[in-house]
């Protein structure tokens, strides 16, 4: 297959995943759209990796899988958080910043 | 010789010293009556070193101590010390004299004032006398003008002590601001007179003096302005609005500063550069002028006042006209003996008064009378006073007063010197109205005085002496009017001119002639006062309203300086702040309307960041 | 239609497949198991790209790791609500607008300059050379990576201690 299928197949996970993080209520599901994002990414660096023959692509990949891992982890922790301190995990009840 | 400096040095750092402890120490300055005496050992220790200075000067022969200050990059710009000579040491005796007496009086007549505010009281004698002291031996303009300015803080001060009084506190602005106006022309003049000589050393100016340097020719302009700080603390014609109004301290206060000492430093500042003014005769010949038409002009004032201290405060204007006009005439010394001879009996005057107005709290003559029976001390004392101040032979004032005569007319200031005679018989009359009304008679039924300072709520019917710590500085002040109107008797000093021999009488004459009206006048009532008003309604009613002067400075205050600040005020406030206001109303209101965008909810901002980057691809792509 | 193809086109059907039924789900708990779907689908992807280090890690750390965590979370946070979490959507015309916009952008992007690099013949151990680079030329990284770790396993404790 061409590195462009790879790219439109990313770029439109890439997009379903904001779609997602758009539109969610939960706060989880904002996170499950960001991994979705986080996905497509991934597979770009890992298909220009392939074609242009360099690994920096691939170690770069190794290193945002993990980075998510721990992000994902982080997150969770503060949804858990905010579910203990507001009792809600709808995105739209905290506007702490509202100007 | 080398005594002298080391002497005047100490004068002068007495009270420094003494005011230091009083501003640092607050414990002891709130204690009241100990401050004061802390003040007064001081002071005394400040006579001491006075007289043994004068004592140990030589004639013609100035000591110098001085440090330096303010170095640059070739030299030093100024020094700071003493300038010790016969004639700065007579000052300085005068200045600690009077001083040291009025401290001492002060102790009597404050006698009902709270601790802490005596204290402070004592605070500012001591500042005023370091401050006039330093003044008076300054070797340098620089070191003169630090120390006017600083009497004319203590001034403003001093005037201000009862600062709750409004009047006080008006009376202490005026005199500060119309100083003011006069020491503005005295720095700028300073700093002329620098910038042709090089110089602000005294010694310097007068060896460039003597050997008759081209850097000192046509200075006119810059003695004027000299001149003119010398005429708003001397209160020169038209400076003098400020003095009146400075009675409205305590009279101790008015005794020292506003009548021996502070006043005379205009006086004393052309006495001291006369040889700087003689270099400028136009100049010198315009102080005469002045000099004399203020005496005359405040005379006539003095006529009309009913306060007595205001009689005082325009004698003290009438006299430093006097000083000033022989100082025009070009006989700097003749000016300066009356400067000294005056500080002592118009110090005696005015604290003679302060008994009066501490014994029936009233400073309205009318309200007073027949105190001759229950104040015999003070009526003698003020009458020793007021025939110094008259011009009666073997009193202080009579040989002074004849010198100024004698120095005008040997001046070649014929028409001031007939001003100076008007004025002489004027002062006789107005002084003498003060003692027979006063001191004579019976007290009117109707007080109308202004309310009194040292207020006991007694009336004239039960006034008695003063306490004792007062009475002796009367009497110390009387018997020196006394003994040195004889001690000139005895040894006439040699004059620098020739005093023509009609002089002597004519003095003696229009003194006795005034004092001969007066008693018409008053006691004899051979001619009512009404009808002598009426006869002068025109002078008469200018003099009550003080020839609109006063008016004159408020109009122009009004109408130039508070309509300027009226335009300005209305620039700053309607077009600087209002570009100001209507630019952060602008800022304020589309900082509300833009706070909507931030609805802090995280989906907008994801929102905003995809339209950011649509917008970025779309951006890039126009161009082509 | 090469066997390469139908595997491509099979496994992007799959992915965008459960990719949108992660965000158009409503119960969430189905929401993770269609990420894990697409996270092996994802892997897959890998493994067509020769990379088997890569979908093994994706495997491992993805679909299992992070689903493990999601779930714990999803059971943990119902717990404290006491009560079901449905999922509902907002301003889905909105998000749908910009998301395909973004898209078309994007494609746009493509179309008007096509990359068509060969696909270059595999060289070597991919895997090897990962590991080598990783401990030689980004060993800093990687360490830093470590700490990266200690930081977040200290910052979920804070964060997730009980109440005191």
């Amino acid at each position: 297959m061409t590195l462009q299928a790879y790219l439109t197949l990313a770029a439109m996970l890439f997009c379903i995943g904001l779609f997602g993080v758009m539109t969610r209520r939960n706060t989880i599901g904002i996170l499950l759209g960001i991994e979705l994002m986080l996905n497509a990414v991934n597979i770009n660096l890992v298909a220009f990796a392939r074609f242009r023959g360099d690994v920096a692509g691939m170690v770069f990949t190794v290193f945002t899988i993990c980075i998510t891992v721990a992000e994902v982890a982080l997150g969770l922790a503060l949804v858990i958080l905010i579910y203990r301190i507001r009792r809600t995990a709808v995105a739209d009840h905290l506007d702490l910043l509202r100007g | 010789m080398a005594a002298t400096g080391d002497y005047a040095l100490w004068a002068w750092l007495a009270p420094g010293l003494s005011f230091l402890l009083l501003s640092l120490v607050v414990p002891l300055r709130r204690s009241g009556r100990p401050a004061a005496w802390l003040s007064i050992v001081f002071s005394a220790g400040a006579l001491v070193g006075a007289i043994l200075a004068w004592r140990a000067t030589v004639p013609d022969m100035a000591r110098r101590i001085l440090w330096e200050w303010i170095p640059v990059e070739d030299g030093v710009l100024t020094s700071v010390g003493v300038l010790a000579d016969a004639d700065s040491t007579l000052m300085l005796i005068l200045v600690a004299l009077v001083s040291f007496l009025v401290q001492l009086y002060s102790l009597g007549y404050l006698a009902d004032e709270p601790p802490a505010s005596l204290g402070r009281y004592y605070a500012y004698q001591s500042l005023f006398a370091f401050s006039m002291m330093g003044l008076v031996l300054a070797p340098n303009f620089v070191q003169l003008f630090i120390c006017w300015e600083l009497v004319g803080l203590c001034s403003y001060l001093l005037i201000g002590y009862w600062y709750q009084r409004p009047e006080a506190a008006r009376a202490a602005v005026k005199a500060f601001w119309v100083t003011k106006a006069g020491d503005v022309g005295f720095l700028i003049g300073i700093v002329m007179l620098w910038s042709r000589t090089g110089t602000f050393d005294f010694s310097d100016l007068f060896a460039m003096a003597q050997g008759g340097s081209d850097a000192l020719t046509g200075i006119a302009l810059v003695m004027f302005f000299i001149y003119l700080g010398a005429a708003g603390k001397s209160a020169q014609f038209p400076f003098h609005i400020w003095l009146p109004d400075a009675m409205e301290g305590p009279t101790p206060v008015s005794a020292l500063i506003h009548a021996a000492t502070m006043v005379t430093a205009g006086v004393y500042l052309l006495f001291r550069t006369s040889f700087l003014f003689e270099q400028a005769p136009e100049v010198l010949h315009a102080v005469g002028w002045i000099g004399a038409f203020t005496a005359l002009f405040a005379a006539t004032l003095a006529c009309v006042q009913a306060d007595i201290k205001r009689v005082l405060a325009y004698s003290t204007v009438s006299q430093l006209g006097y000083m000033m006009a022989a100082i025009g005439a070009g006989f700097a010394s003749a000016g300066f003996l009356h400067l000294l001879t005056h500080g002592v009996f118009k110090a005696l005057l005015f604290l003679a008064a302060g008994a009066v107005i501490h014994a029936v709290a009233s400073n309205d003559i009318f309200a007073m009378g027949g105190l001759a029976r229950r104040m015999p001390q003070t009526f003698v004392v003020f009458l020793i006073g007021t025939l110094s101040l008259a011009g009666i032979p073997f009193f202080a004032g009579f040989f002074s007063k004849e010198e100024i005569l004698g120095a005008t007319w040997a001046g070649g200031l014929t028409l001031p010197f007939a001003m100076l005679v008007l004025a002489a018989f004027l002062t006789a009359f107005y002084m003498f109205r003060v003692v027979f009304i006063a001191f004579f008679g019976s007290p009117a039924a109707v007080a109308t005085g202004a309310p009194a300072h040292g207020a006991h709520g007694r009336d004239a019917g039960h006034a008695h002496d003063a306490p004792p710590i007062m009475t002796v500085v009367l009497w110390v002040l009387a018997l020196l009017a006394v003994t040195i109107g004889i001690g000139f008797a005895r040894s006439h000093p040699e004059s620098e001119f020739v005093v023509p021999g009609f002089i002597t009488p004519l003095a003696i004459g229009v003194a006795v002639g005034g004092i001969a009206l007066a008693t018409v006048v008053y006691p004899l009532r051979w001619i009512s006062p009404d009808w002598l008003a009426r006869r002068l309604a025109a002078l008469n009613e200018a003099a009550h309203e003080r020839f609109w002067l006063d008016d004159l400075f408020a109009l122009a205050y009004r109408s130039g300086i508070l309509g300027l600040s009226r335009i300005v005020g209305w620039f700053d406030r309607y077009i600087v702040d209002g570009i100001l206001n209507v630019l952060s109303a602008w800022t304020l209101t589309a900082g509300d309307r833009l706070r909507r965008v931030q609805s802090g909810q995280v989906q907008d901002y994801i929102y905003g960041i995809a339209l950011g980057v649509l917008l970025v691809m779309v951006l890039l792509r126009w161009p082509r | 239609m090469t066997l390469e193809s139908i595997a491509f086109g099979g496994l992007a059907v799959v992915l965008l497949a459960s990719a949108l039924a992660v965000v158009l789900t409503r119960n969430l708990f189905h929401s993770v198991l269609y990420l894990a779907l697409s996270l092996v689908a994802t892997a897959g992807l890998f493994l067509s790209l020769d990379a088997e280090f890569l979908a093994a890690i994706q495997l491992l750390l993805y679909a299992g790791g992070v689903v493990t965590i999601v779930v714990f979370a999803i059971v943990v946070t119902e717990r404290l609500v006491g009560d079901r979490i449905t999922q509902t959507s907002r301003q889905l015309l909105a998000g749908f607008g910009i998301a395909g916009a973004l898209l078309v952008a994007i494609i746009a992007v493509f179309r008007r300059a096509p990359l068509t690099i060969p696909r270059p013949p595999m060289s070597g151990d991919l895997t090897r050379t990962i590991g080598e680079s990783v401990l030689t030329t980004y060993v800093l990284p990687f360490e830093l990576l470590g700490v990266l770790f200690l930081v977040a396993l200290v910052g979920a404790l804070y964060f997730a201690r009980p109440d005191d």
